[in-house]
């Protein structure tokens, strides 16, 4: 296993931190730029020498710029599939990057608030991180960032077009603003359709945990945006950020309430249920984890769980999924081996002494 | 992103909800068309005499284009969603008008950031008002045509780039 990755392995990472502002509803924050080098094609078209080159090139640049913060680099051909995995699970490579072959790599900040994508689809995919809800914070680390990579390395722009993307559908600023949010409430009170409907009147994507072509699980859904072309950065993000999310926000936390209010023996049933399956589940597969885990959270975010805290959730949260769960048994299992260790593991992270 | 269906760019994209599960689809116009999802692929008058010559000719000759720095043919692009270099945002710009516009909601123009090494701001001055001026040739030609959702976004982005004239920046 790569000695970094290992580093990162003791903490729950910055996207499911649960301190920034409005936590309670929105797990995480991302702003995500993508950038293509003028002197190469795009990656459809780019050979296995001049894969190598834009890597070595851009590798070097990352290597040698001023950063906000330290990052290391990570080689994904030499990288193997369960650190692969695990980098996913903490939202700091694409599956597509994971799962790609080819000269490529990531950098990625000590603290996870940033990554920084060699080779995916285009060539450089810079995404910032926060907890809760920060989009401007990390549009500022994004942009900062960009103008360091773009002091020596000539992006690919046209004056009309903006930033050149190999996808169409990333083209002028090439960013894509979004965010993580938890809604349980909605989905209780079945208005989650309504959320899509407006979402897609809006035009905004939704998407499950790991972004695109990922199912929503646990009531976890990601928004951004669509389009990239027509307006300004901070344009994008503030009807991103002042108009659509205040929206969505205030309708979670009023399903909430009025759950709370009308329906309360069915809301601490629901996580009353949750708490029980974590705790005394004795096959426990990672989806199943993740269904419980979202209501727990629910319960501790609405304070009607005693014992526990939103890092412990977090913890479980990360350390369940399959590749983090491989690592923390040392050894690979199947099918009901697997899902009883996972019974056993989260039983004892429930425990309130830690025991 | 690519449709669900085949691989040409998806344009349109849907949430649906069937037994309280929610399954996305992402599609081009003609497979949400032949879905059923949309009454009809948005077509341009553009686009609609171009179906229409196409079918005259058989085959219309800009398949056939190539692009001279990648060897990016029409066809790969509509195979995959994805370009092969900078260039072929000039090489294929009459195809692709349609298919950014569709992609970006009727948006044709950048008004955001530019690369920071190669922009004095004397220069970012001067691309500013070439921008601007090739968006108000836009906008009569929108008008001629009778794109009015396109001459609106148009509009704004002038508005917006005079705004922006000197650069505040």
């Amino acid at each position: 296993m790569n000695p970094q990755i290992q580093k990162l392995l003791g903490k729950n990472g910055e996207w499911l931190a649960s301190t920034g502002p409005q936590s309670a509803v929105v797990v995480s924050s991302r702003v995500r730029l993508a950038r293509n080098l003028a002197d190469f094609p795009f990656m459809t078209k780019a050979g296995r020498l001049q894969r190598a080159e834009l890597h070595r090139l851009c590798r070097e640049h990352l290597l040698s710029m001023t950063s906000p913060r330290p990052f290391f680099y990570i080689d994904m051909e030499k990288t193997d599939q369960v650190d692969r995995q695990l980098l996913v699970e903490r939202h700091l490579i694409s599956k597509q990057h994971a799962s790609g072959d080819g000269s490529r790599g990531v950098a990625v900040s000590d603290d996870e608030a940033f990554s920084i994508m060699v080779n995916e689809e285009d060539h450089i995919r810079l995404q910032v991180i926060r907890s809760g809800l920060q989009l401007r914070e990390c549009w500022r680390e994004a942009d900062t960032l960009d103008n360091a990579l773009g002091q020596h390395l000539r992006y690919a722009f046209s004056d009309r077009f903006g930033f050149l993307t190999a996808c169409p559908t990333n083209l002028g600023t090439g960013m894509r603003v979004s965010v993580m949010l938890h809604l349980p409430a909605l989905k209780l009170a079945g208005e989650i359709e309504k959320v899509f409907v407006a979402a897609k009147d809006m035009h905004l994507a939704v998407r499950g945990l790991f972004g695109e072509g990922t199912e929503a699980i646990g009531d976890f859904y990601q928004i951004s945006n669509q389009t990239t072309l027509g307006r300004s950065e901070e344009e994008i993000l503030a009807e991103f950020a002042d108009v659509i999310l205040p929206r969505l926000i205030a309708a979670e936390l009023s399903a909430r309430s009025v759950l709370e209010q009308e329906r309360p023996l069915m809301l601490d049933d629901k996580i009353g249920r949750a708490v029980g399956l974590l705790r005394n589940a004795r096959l426990l597969s990672s989806e199943e984890a993740l269904f419980g885990l979202s209501h727990l959270r629910l319960g501790v975010a609405m304070g009607r769980v005693a014992n526990l805290t939103m890092p412990t959730i977090n913890r479980i949260f990360l350390t369940t999924q399959p590749g983090h769960f491989q690592r923390t048994l040392g050894q690979p299992l199947d099918g009901d081996a697997r899902k009883a260790a996972r019974a056993s593991y989260v039983r004892q992270l429930m425990t309130p002494s830690g025991g | 992103m690519k449709c669900d269906r085949c691989n040409k760019p998806a344009t349109i994209h849907f949430t649906e909800i069937r037994d309280g599960k929610s399954l996305e689809l992402h599609l081009c116009g003609e497979c949400a068309a032949k879905s059923g999802y949309v009454q009809q692929a948005h077509l341009t008058m553009n686009e609609m005499l171009n179906e229409f010559v196409k079918a005259k000719a058989g085959m219309s000759n800009r398949d056939a284009l190539v692009c001279p720095d990648c060897g990016m043919k029409w066809q790969e692009f509509k195979d995959t969603g994805l370009l092969g270099c900078p260039k072929d945002y000039e090489v294929f710009s009459d195809q692709l008008r349609g298919v950014i516009e569709n992609a970006q909601h009727g948006a044709t123009h950048h008004t955001g950031k530019t690369p920071a090494a190669t922009m004095a701001l004397e220069d970012s001055v001067k691309l500013r008002q070439a921008e601007l001026s090739r968006l108000k040739k836009d906008l009569t030609q929108a008008l001629e045509r009778e794109s009015y959702e396109v001459a609106a976004t148009l509009r704004d982005q002038i508005k917006a780039l005079e705004a922006a004239l000197p650069p505040s920046r």
